[in-house]
């Protein structure tokens, strides 16, 4: 085998022929050939002639297109150097693609957090019911196979509530809590209400009320701890509460709120000041968490700021007691006799006659009103 | 009107296609002259003549792929393979050719044949004489895949494929062809192709099974009305494409599915609905898709296919524990 | 013991690898201008194989079978036929094709991975391009058979390589149109490669042709090189064929100039000198030489059909290059005659992908 050469330039024709015209190419750029293969076709004056290659190998470079007079010598072809061979391509159809070098190693993530909260096992259904009717899921138990909240617990929760009617929306949030907890009580407790009224006149000026009514309450309960009370009417019976958690209701742009101020007994009245003033900004900003608004042992109701004298409230089951306070103003009163202008403190309490009975009711009021009517 | 089996169903529907469409050809081994080795095409050979029912030498490759041809030039092929678990060779003319040739010539040329199979086990038959592919086959684009579930069926859905301008593959469920009879009208009438039926209704739980699991499925809804659940049974017929339209419907009403199938659980058909339904019923379902199926195994011999086929029991067991999902 | 049956398999050849005629031409072939047009034609798919060759290199063509060296096969055997006839191509016969009216467009389409290059405007009932191997015998025995049925005299034509008979499916579809006397013709295209393997561990029968033999045809070789040869026992075959005789099996002895396809090195496993040694003889040179040694073929018609076959592919590559592309959603559109409602979400989902451009 002769050793390649790298160009091919136009033989002698012979016939004294110099020159030919290219009539057209058979090979192209880049076409791995092998010896006596056409490469093309030239027109001397006598005949159209197929030129083969002297030898094989790889088209780098065609010289002259068609149409193009060459000359005996002119280099036609250009072959590659033996070791330009393209890379084996390794694909008998197609075209593979080709790995990017390998980038720098690059540092391994870290390890993924794991999750904090345990996803909450609650079927598709249940998920889509709970959204509609406000249903908070991580509330909620399961009683399906494997512990699966269902629909039905779903339904449960939301009270098993009829789908509204047309133009109906239904209620969320603070006032569907409100609609939840007056529905238990209407549906459990007996409720019967005393009223009665307070002399506070004889209080230093700028006395805070609220601090003095939550006092009272517990003056109250001291005296009569069956106010204090959770009473459960499916087994009928009674739990006497040891401290007074005081479930205070709050009237806020979304409703009616009643955060719970912990054991009150044990807190003076500059104390409780702070934690009424501390509940009612929470309040107004919603930043209250929901473990503050569960477990009153007996809840006081000022809703005389607003308007009002005396009221019959509704009693939430557990509890046994709620305290209304009225709109506190001077009244004509009798003393000694004679008619005087004194402040008076309008109070309302209702109670869960099943669990408290009228005595005890009363003894809680007059044990009210007596802290109430001292002077500091 | 005569009550036939579902086999009996498949050769009135043959001899009617035979005579109402004179480019119907039938052909296959041993069809001609003995009728079909489970008699489907009992006599017509000796009605219509040996051009158009033909016997054709072993080899279910020369089958499927001269059925191409004939439907290609106008025919319309009839051809059947004995059993599936010898239809495998036909794959490659089925994925490479007759379900893709329209589309390839952008609709010069067109494959309106039929392959017809009969599948599925529990007939005490020896080895490959039992199997369930049908996934195999509906994952192959531009193919239809049809499977009758009584000889009513039979008789309409086989119409339906022979009439049809694409190519079907038509799987028997052969322990269904002698195992009930029914009136069916030779009135040439065909039932829709990609049609599920509700053979059966029901508010609590959605069956969806085809072949000749819907008699198990209707039998194990029996036993659930009993016990209070209603399920409703459908019949998915057509395989590919699949009405998931009546499907969807049925489980947004029930909230819960269980779909059964013969062949194999790992990629069976099963697995395709269910991901439809995660897919497009995701906020109806009340319990998880859960599927009753043949066991990732081999195709069991005689002594042992009862138990790898889905019982009766086994879907009544497995409807019980979507049930427990209230 | 005795002889039960002996087979004898011929081998035709007219013209030698110099393009002399030693013996007497079939009757069509004595008039050199008869096989003018057969000169045309393989120069016209020669020069397109080049062209398209060049244009795979330039990323403007898929992968590509060249027919280098083959050229007679596809038009000795297509010029036999009849329009009415239909024929079934591998996926390396475009002389063939191109002879049956398939046009250079539509072959550049095809190749450039465009599925309406296989929707022939010509041939319409002619089978695409089969590129699983020998799949399309049996698609032959089919459509004899409708032939047949319809007692119409027409005749299947399918052409594959050496490789393909190896394969079941030609058995298969041969022994059909054996024992059912299918007017279908098999021409074996023996390029003598299978991309690597060479022809002699193929198989261990001494020919090709034999084979028909198992399935009581007639078989023979010609040498493929001879566009005479192919023809006239193609026209003879199909003779047969029409007179109602049954198949033939007809094996073209030519060898395959270049790769198997344009993605293979034939390099890595044939000696080039061996193909250097075959350009030798090949078919074109050869009627070339014959015709211009009859007189038949001057110096100015060679320029001009050069000329004109190149014209002709360069304007098919402008008109192929600047087809509007179809729309994605195509590949929905003919798969079934009436698309199932069950993927009218599918194509309108490539629809929706396809208006975002991010692909």
């Amino acid at each position: 085998m002769t050793t390649p050469r790298t160009t091919f330039a136009l033989p002698d024709l012979g016939e004294g022929l110099g020159e030919a015209e290219i009539v057209d190419w058979h090979v192209a750029v880049g076409d791995r050939i092998v010896a006596d293969q056409p490469l093309l076709s030239v027109e001397t004056d006598k005949a159209v002639v197929e030129i083969p290659a002297p030898h094989g190998g790889r088209i780098a470079a065609l010289n002259g297109a068609v149409g193009d007079i060459v000359r005996v010598g002119d280099v036609l072809v250009e072959f590659a150097e033996a070791d330009a061979a393209p890379p084996d391509r390794g694909a008998v159809v197609g075209e593979l693609p080709q790995a990017p070098p390998a980038p720098p190693a690059a540092t391994p993530p870290s390890a993924a957090k794991p999750s904090s909260a345990p996803a909450i096992k609650a079927l598709p259904a249940a998920r889509r019911l709970a959204a509609e009717r406000g249903v908070d899921l991580r509330a909620l138990g399961g009683t399906g196979p494997g512990g699966a909240i269902t629909t039905a617990d779903v339904e449960a929760a939301a009270g098993g509530r009829a789908a509204p009617g047309p133009g109906f929306e239904p209620l969320r949030g603070v006032r569907r809590a409100m609609a939840q907890a007056m529905t238990r009580s209407r549906d459990a407790v007996l409720p019967a209400t005393v009223t009665d009224e307070a002399d506070i006149d004889d209080w230093a000026r700028e006395t805070p009320v609220t601090p003095r009514l939550i006092r009272a309450v517990v003056a109250g309960v001291r005296a009569e701890p069956a106010l204090n009370a959770w009473y459960d009417g499916a087994s009928q019976s009674r739990r006497l509460n040891p401290k007074v958690d005081l479930g205070l209701a709050v009237d806020t742009a979304d409703g009616l709120i009643v955060p719970v101020l912990r054991d009150v007994g044990g807190l003076d009245l500059a104390a409780l000041d702070a934690a009424v003033a501390e509940l009612s900004g929470q309040a107004r900003a919603r930043t209250i968490p929901p473990a503050a608004l569960r477990g009153a042992t007996v809840t006081l109701s000022n809703f005389g700021m607003i308007a009002g004298r005396h009221a019959m409230l509704a009693v939430i089951p557990p509890q046994v007691a709620i305290l209304g306070v009225g709109r506190v103003e001077p009244r004509i009163v009798a003393r000694a006799g004679v008619a005087v202008a004194r402040r008076l403190v309008p109070l309302s309490l209702s109670f869960d006659h099943r669990a408290v009975s009228g005595g005890e009711a009363g003894r809680f009021v007059a044990a009210v009103i007596a802290d109430l009517q001292s002077k500091s | 009107m005569s009550e036939l089996t579902l086999v009996e169903a498949i050769r009135q529907a043959l001899g009617r296609a035979m005579t109402d469409d004179p480019t119907v050809l039938i052909l296959g081994e041993d069809v001609g002259i003995d009728g079909g080795v489970f008699r489907a095409t009992e006599g017509l050979y000796q009605h219509f003549g040996g051009d158009r029912v033909r016997d054709t030498p072993l080899s279910e490759l020369l089958i499927s792929g001269m059925a191409v041809g004939l439907a290609a030039q106008g025919f319309r092929p009839v051809a059947e393979i004995q059993f599936l678990g010898f239809s495998y060779p036909t794959l490659d003319q089925l994925a490479n050719h007759a379900s893709r040739i329209r589309t390839r010539t952008r609709g010069r040329l067109t494959c309106p044949m039929v392959l017809r199979i009969p599948f599925g086990g529990l007939i005490h038959a020896p080895e490959h004489h039992s199997e369930s592919a049908e996934a195999l086959l509906a994952h192959i684009p531009g193919l239809r895949v049809v499977i009758p579930s009584s000889p009513a069926k039979a008789y309409g859905l086989l119409l339906a494929a022979i009439a049809d301008p694409d190519p079907v593959v038509f799987l028997e469920p052969k322990r269904l062809y002698r195992a009930t009879r029914e009136a069916v009208a030779d009135d040439g009438s065909p039932l829709a192709l990609d049609r599920a039926f509700i053979e059966r209704p029901g508010a609590d739980l959605t069956l969806v099974t085809w072949g000749a699991m819907v008699r198990d499925a209707l039998n194990a809804a029996e036993h659930l009305a009993a016990e209070g659940c209603a399920a409703e049974v459908i019949d998915l017929a057509t395989l590919k494409p699949p009405d998931m339209a009546t499907v969807l419907a049925s489980v947004e009403r029930t909230g819960r599915c269980l779909i059964v199938h013969e062949a194999p659980r790992t990629g069976g058909f099963g697995a395709e609905i269910a991901a439809r339904l995660a897919d497009q019923a995701i906020f109806a379902l009340k319990a998880p898709v859960r599927r009753v199926t043949g066991y990732d195994t081999v195709m069991p011999l005689p002594r042992l296919e009862r138990h790898y086929v889905p019982s009766p029991g086994r879907i009544v067991r497995a409807a019980r524990d979507l049930m427990a999902f209230q | 013991m005795r002889t039960t049956v002996r087979f004898p398999i011929t081998l035709t050849s007219y013209l030698d690898a110099e393009g002399k005629a030693p013996g007497e031409l079939p009757e069509f072939a004595r008039g050199p201008a008869a096989l003018v047009p057969l000169y045309r034609a393989m120069v016209l798919t020669r020069t397109f194989d080049e062209k398209a060759i060049a244009l795979q290199r330039t990323g403007r063509l898929g992968t590509y079978a060249s027919a280098l060296g083959q050229e007679a096969v596809g038009v000795g055997a297509a010029s036999a036929m009849t329009e009415r006839d239909v024929l079934l191509p591998s996926f390396r016969e475009q002389a063939a094709m191109l002879w049956r009216g398939v046009t250079l467009v539509e072959l550049l389409q095809y190749w450039g991975g465009d599925e309406r290059g296989s929707d022939f405007r010509g041939p319409r009932q002619d089978f695409p391009v089969s590129i699983p191997v020998a799949s399309h015998f049996p698609h032959a025995a089919g459509v004899a058979t409708a032939f047949k049925l319809r007692r119409e005299p027409r005749v299947a034509v399918a052409i594959a390589g050496d490789g393909a008979t190896s394969k079941g499916d030609f058995y298969e579809a041969l022994n059909l149109v054996g024992v059912w006397h299918l007017p279908a013709v098999f021409v074996i295209n023996n390029n003598q490669w299978a991309i690597s393997l060479p022809r002699r561990e193929q198989t261990e029968a001494q020919t090709l042709a034999q084979k028909a033999i198992a399935a009581g045809l007639p078989g023979e070789q010609v040498d493929g090189a001879d566009v005479i040869a192919v023809r006239d026992a193609t026209r003879r075959a199909l003779e047969r064929a029409r007179a109602g005789e049954g198949g033939t099996l007809i094996e073209c002895l030519t060898y395959r100039l270049a790769d198997h396809t344009t993605a293979d090195d034939a390099s890595r496993y044939r000696d080039d000198d061996e193909v250097s040694r075959h350009w030798h003889g090949e078919p074109v040179a050869r009627l070339r030489a014959y015709l211009g040694r009859q007189g038949a073929w001057s110096k100015a018609e060679e320029e001009a059909l050069i000329t004109d076959c190149r014209d002709r592919v360069d304007a098919a590559v402008e008109a192929y290059l600047a087809l509007p592309p179809e729309l994605p959603e195509a590949m929905f559109d003919t798969l079934y005659a009436t698309l199932p409602a069950d993927l009218g979400d599918q194509r309108a989902a490539l629809a929706a992908e396809v208006e975002l451009g991010d692909v």
